[in-house]
């Protein structure tokens, strides 16, 4: 699915990503733990696509394809999917029609044919109680003066219809209270398939306890620093990050 | 004499309106009517006065010059057939509808006799002679032309020959809006389409009218829509005013409006301009009584070379009354936009309520736009607000849109449309609201 090679990133002459290595086989669930400032959520962003970054060396292979070399919406299309941290409102765009919008758009991609407004509603109405948010917020502007909980339920619900083959969650759970914890990691869980990855991109080991992942790593001065099944994320949870940062920087000493 | 001469910067033009009126009276056949009259106190009115000079502050962005160089001529009906309407009468639009084609009514395209009880629509000329409302008649034309300083005012007067008489009786509710629609067609030489309206609301009374300026597609040609509106809102009257505008790449529009409110009434307009070389909107409302609400809502979208200038003023001189006033716009290109929005708040008018926004995108480096808002407040109690914005598009919104697998394109216009989106919620006949939305749909499709 998702293989990243030896990945160099900086930004504004910084680097931040200092040789990422990465296997992400389909159906898998990959956690990225790590502290503030370690370089999570660039990782996250260099994947989807964003363009403040500069990519020094390495490759990103998804489906065996030159990620970098696509655009932010080539790789939409191509079947990934990032829950933004810190998703942006937009006023006047009505969330109905953005739904309809990027539905179709990406069942053109797909091959298929467009759905008529019928179908569209039944298979949003179907969606939307999967990540149980209220059919109210179809008629507002794009998560314009939507809380935290109900923003990522709406990147949930975008996530939901879009059916990604890659899904990136980006810090997805910090600032949610435990109820919409729940709804998130159970849209996750229902939508989890043999086909379908993700990569949960988290600073709190909590999340965990409702999405198990297959592999927890373990990010510090943008590098990948320990790798290892859940029980890592519990290690963590229990001793914090220090000993991982002594033991690295330990090492560089 | 002579000195004013010399200053005169545009004798050479006036004088090719002189003679373009001489010709046009040498070769009507009517009898004389006291239409006529006016229209002639008109033409030596314009004598008397002079075209704006960018050195006017009020016309400090705007040039008419290339509206002036034509040899314009009047126009005729020709090249339009019913079915040429329907593509500006889309689906679900049931409006009473009057047309203008190259200036002139096409009595036969127009419907003046399905009107409602109460509800009035005829020409002026016909006004005059009846004797219900002949005096109504003249002292309005006889209001246009005290103390007249706008030549273009005077210009109209003088050239509209069909200017059209709006009436609703007391009390008398029209639901279907009147519209009057405007078509250019091809012509072989410049065309003058000179359009008076006179739209009154007795006490009580609501009524609407869409003013439509199109080009027919396919046509080219050069032409000036000088279109002049006189709006009288009595009391607890309502008149929404609306000025959808698509004219083509050759087509000079000045519109004025004067309207004048009395108590407890409501006049709403409308304008979405789309078309057009140069388009300058004067649009003025003068406050006549208390607890009245004077709403402007405007939308415009310029590409290459079009120039749109909306002027508004709203004269707050009574207290307890509400202005709302929102604007939005699109220029890209080397298009220009000018927002010139004056609210005079006189010293007796307290507890005024006056609300502006001008929001625009400038979307290429050779765009251009003009905000001034003008805010003159001699009351002390009063709530006065006013905003101008000019920006481009939000590149994380983008970004965030184009996650989803939108292109880039798709997503520029998602964001734009939604932009001025805003100011056609506001839109009060919803027929009126999706005709608007599709012609702007039309426009970010070119």
């Amino acid at each position: 699915m998702l293989t990243v090679k030896d990945l160099k990133v900086a930004v504004e002459d910084k680097t931040i990503l200092n040789g990422i290595n990465l296997e992400v086989k389909p159906g898998e669930v990959h956690a990225i733990m790590g502290p503030n400032g370690s370089g999570k959520s660039t990782f996250a962003n260099v994947i989807a696509g964003r363009e403040d970054y500069e990519v020094e060396s390495g490759s990103v292979l998804y489906k065996g394809e030159d990620l970098l070399e696509m655009e932010v919406d080539e790789r939409a299309l191509a079947g990934i999917f990032m829950a933004f941290q810190y998703p942006v409102e937009i006023p006047g765009v009505s969330t109905s029609n953005f739904l309809k919008s990027i539905v179709n758009a990406n069942r053109e991609a797909r091959g298929l044919e467009e759905m008529n407004a019928m179908q569209m509603l039944k298979y949003i109405r179907e969606k939307i109680e999967l990540v149980g948010m209220d059919e109210k917020f179809l008629r507002r502007s794009l998560n314009e003066g939507f809380s935290g909980g109900e923003k990522k339920r709406s990147e949930m619900l975008q996530m939901a219809l879009l059916e990604p083959s890659l899904a990136i969650l980006d810090e997805t759970d910090s600032g949610l209270d435990i109820d919409a914890l729940r709804i998130v990691s159970e849209a996750v869980n229902k939508l989890r398939t043999q086909d379908r990855s993700f990569i949960i991109v988290t600073h709190y080991q909590r999340l965990l306890n409702y999405i198990e992942p297959d592999f927890v790593h373990v990010l510090y001065k943008g590098r990948i620093v320990k790798s290892g099944d859940k029980s890592l994320a519990l290690e963590l949870e229990d001793k914090g990050y220090d000993w991982i940062k002594e033991e690295v920087d330990a090492v560089a000493v | 004499m002579s000195t004013t001469v010399a200053q005169d910067r545009y004798a050479a033009e006036k004088q090719k309106f002189q003679e373009l009126f001489d010709q046009t009276e040498a070769a009507n056949q009517q009898p004389a009517h006291p239409l006529d009259e006016y229209r002639q106190r008109a033409m030596a009115l314009v004598g008397t006065l002079d075209f704006p000079t960018r050195r006017w502050e009020e016309y400090k962005y705007t040039s008419v010059n290339r509206i002036l160089q034509p040899d314009y001529a009047i126009g005729q009906v020709q090249g339009v057939d019913a079915a040429d309407i329907k593509t500006y009468l889309p689906e679900g639009m049931d409006a009473h509808l009057i047309v203008f084609v190259n200036g002139q009514l096409s009595e036969a395209l127009s419907q003046f006799a399905e009107l409602p009880a109460g509800m009035h629509v005829m020409l002026l000329r016909d006004a005059m002679d009846s004797d219900r409302f002949g005096s109504i008649a003249r002292e309005q034309l006889d209001n246009i032309l005290k103390d007249q300083d706008d030549i273009f005012v005077a210009l109209n007067a003088a050239f509209s020959q069909h200017s059209l008489f709006l009436y609703s009786e007391k009390n008398v509710v029209c639901e279907k809006p009147v519209y009057i629609l405007h078509l250019s067609t091809n012509a072989e030489t410049p065309i003058l389409n000179s359009h008076m309206n006179i739209a009154v609301a007795e006490t009580g009374s609501e009524f609407a009218y869409i003013e439509g300026q199109f080009e027919k597609p396919g046509a080219t040609g050069t032409y000036f829509n000088n279109i002049y509106n006189r709006v009288t809102v009595g009391a607890n009257a309502h008149i929404h005013h609306y000025c959808l505008q698509q004219e083509g790449a050759d087509g000079f529009v000045i519109n004025r409006v004067d309207a004048e409110q009395d108590r407890d009434s409501q006049f709403s307009n409308y304008t979405v301009d789309l078309g057009g070389r140069i388009v300058r909107n004067n649009l003025n409302t003068v406050h006549k009584g208390s607890n009245l609400t004077t709403n402007y809502y405007g939308v415009y979208f310029g590409k290459e070379q079009q120039h749109i200038d909306n002027h508004t003023f709203i004269d707050h001189a009574v207290p307890h009354c509400q202005s709302n006033e929102l604007y939005k716009g699109i220029v890209t290109d080397s298009a220009r936009g000018v927002f010139n929005g004056k609210v005079m708040v006189r010293k007796d008018a307290q507890k005024t309520n006056a609300f502006q926004q001008s929001s625009s995108l400038v979307l290429s480096n050779k765009a251009e736009m003009d905000s001034k808002p003008q805010l003159e407040i001699f009351a002390d109690d009063v709530k006065c607000s006013h905003g101008a914005t000019i920006g481009q598009l939000d590149e994380s919104s983008v970004f965030y849109l184009r996650s989803r697998g939108l292109n880039d394109r798709q997503a520029r216009a998602m964001l734009q449309h939604a932009f001025i989106a805003e100011v056609l919620e506001y839109f009060k006949h919803e027929q009126v609201r999706d005709f608007a939305e599709m012609l702007i749909n039309q426009k970010f499709e070119q």
